[in-house]
């Protein structure tokens, strides 16, 4: 049976003078940032009561309640920065880790990575650059990592004065960073990807710059191996704490990005294994490269000597032969 | 998926493979957070050469039962399927006997 009284909602008049509905400013979606109309003056609103309320977002997108943070579009820029301005990525599988353990892990490193940088400000070296406090171990959204990594590698932005200033977000952007990494994903350069390894649950651990012995420390920490062994239980008994094995039990190194290039764990292991870190690196360069000249010398050099040798050992011959033919003259 | 009648996961993969590695790799993102003190889990990784490297999965069971998963043809929602088929003749026996 239908209900008597035919009341319609927009006949209604509301209780409250003002019919204008509330929107939480920081939630608006935020596509329609700049679509929306600016809300009406207060002295207004009593006035214009009667009239039909303004529509502040269409009815088929209605305003996000997710938090601004984690929206996909920002965390799709969010990660393209951090792909943009980190050079020394390392990746991880987290197997449904604790936040205890997260928090333990956390600890752990950044107590290992401010000591490296303790160490070197003792030395003397690198006095004004903390990458302890730069680094970051973070979960990844990752298929939104996905797409911006992809961005990041094939798409080059247009920089020129006349255009407009060039988004990363851009659906243009997308489109051409698909089409390039189409074709140029069999050309020799791109063979090795990150794409096989960008599935399941993900997390970064992000460096602000190429240091082998903030990369040593990490690895110490985080995957240990071998040549990398775990600190011992004297040293550090925090370590050895049950949160902290048990979240590193869980923690699976898969590969890293170094400078755009990708490495899988021994790749890794031999970049953190550069002894003396970067220094150590240029160290080993100046002398690879005086031992070059020096070869290089050495093998011009040698004709030489050989040609002196020969005609040496030539002359002295000939002189004996000399003094023999003398002498076999003085007796005959 | 079931994984309490589980008592040992051992497995050997490359991650860089697409197909094996991220199959290997959603299968031990599904154990849970306490699986190491449960079970035994042994998990061996290969580098980007060794990419085409056969992998391999081995489960055993409480009751005994070895199952090597074979991963060229099984995917994860197979193996989702064999295990928890198992598990739940094991759950029932376990009712069973009270």
């Amino acid at each position: 049976m239908p209900p008597r009284l035919r009341l319609q909602p927009g006949h209604l008049v509301p209780a409250s003078p003002s019919n204008t509905p509330y929107i939480c400013q920081h939630c608006r979606h935020a596509s329609l940032a700049n679509a929306t109309t600016p809300a009406p003056p207060l002295a207004h609103t009593n006035t214009t009561a009667s009239a039909p309320a303004i529509a502040r977002y269409p009815p088929t997108q209605p305003p996000s309640y997710k938090p601004p943070e984690f929206r996909k579009s920002q965390l799709h820029r969010q990660y393209q920065s951090l792909l943009r301005s980190s050079p020394l990525l390392l990746l991880f599988q987290h197997n449904n880790l604790k936040a205890t353990e997260w928090t333990a892990i956390r600890r752990e490193l950044t107590i290992a990575l401010r000591k490296v940088d303790d160490d070197l400000a003792a030395q003397g070296e690198q006095a004004a650059s903390s990458v302890a406090n730069g680094a970051k171990l973070q979960i990844i959204q990752t298929g939104i990592f996905a797409s911006a990594l992809k961005v990041v590698d094939f798409w080059t932005p247009n920089f020129s004065p006349n255009a407009a200033a060039p988004q990363g977000l851009s659906a243009q952007a997308y489109r051409s960073a698909t089409q390039n990494a189409k074709t140029q994903k069999h050309t020799p350069h791109r063979q090795s990807s990150l794409d096989p390894l960008l599935s399941g649950p993900l997390a970064l651990l992000t460096l602000p710059e190429v240091s082998p012995l903030h990369l040593k420390a990490a690895l110490t920490i985080l995957a240990p191996s071998k040549a990398f062994p775990a600190p011992k239980r004297r040293v550090n008994p925090a370590y050895h704490e049950k949160p902290v094995q048990d979240g590193l039990a869980k923690l699976m190194l898969l590969g890293a990005r170094v400078e755009g290039r990708i490495f899988d764990m021994e790749g890794v292991r031999g970049v953190g294994a550069i002894p003396g870190g970067l220094a150590g690196l240029r160290a080993q360069l100046v002398g690879m490269l005086g031992g070059v000249g020096a070869g290089v010398t050495g093998a011009l050099e040698g004709m030489g000597r050989g040609l002196w040798v020969t005609m040496e050992g030539r002359r002295l011959q000939m002189e004996e032969e000399e003094k023999k033919g003398e002498a076999g003259d003085k007796q005959g | 998926m079931i994984t309490r009648y589980i008592t040992n996961v051992s497995t050997a993969f490359s991650p860089f493979n697409a197909r094996s590695g991220k199959t290997v790799r959603n299968f031990l993102a599904l154990l849970p957070p306490n699986a190491r003190s449960t079970m035994k889990i042994d998990v061996k990784m290969f580098g980007q050469k060794e990419a085409e490297k056969p992998a391999s999965l081995g489960l055993k069971f409480k009751d005994g039962k070895e199952m090597d998963v074979d991963l060229e043809k099984m995917k994860l929602r197979d193996i989702q399927t064999e295990v928890d088929r198992h598990s739940r003749t094991l759950r029932r026996q376990e009712e069973l006997a009270g």
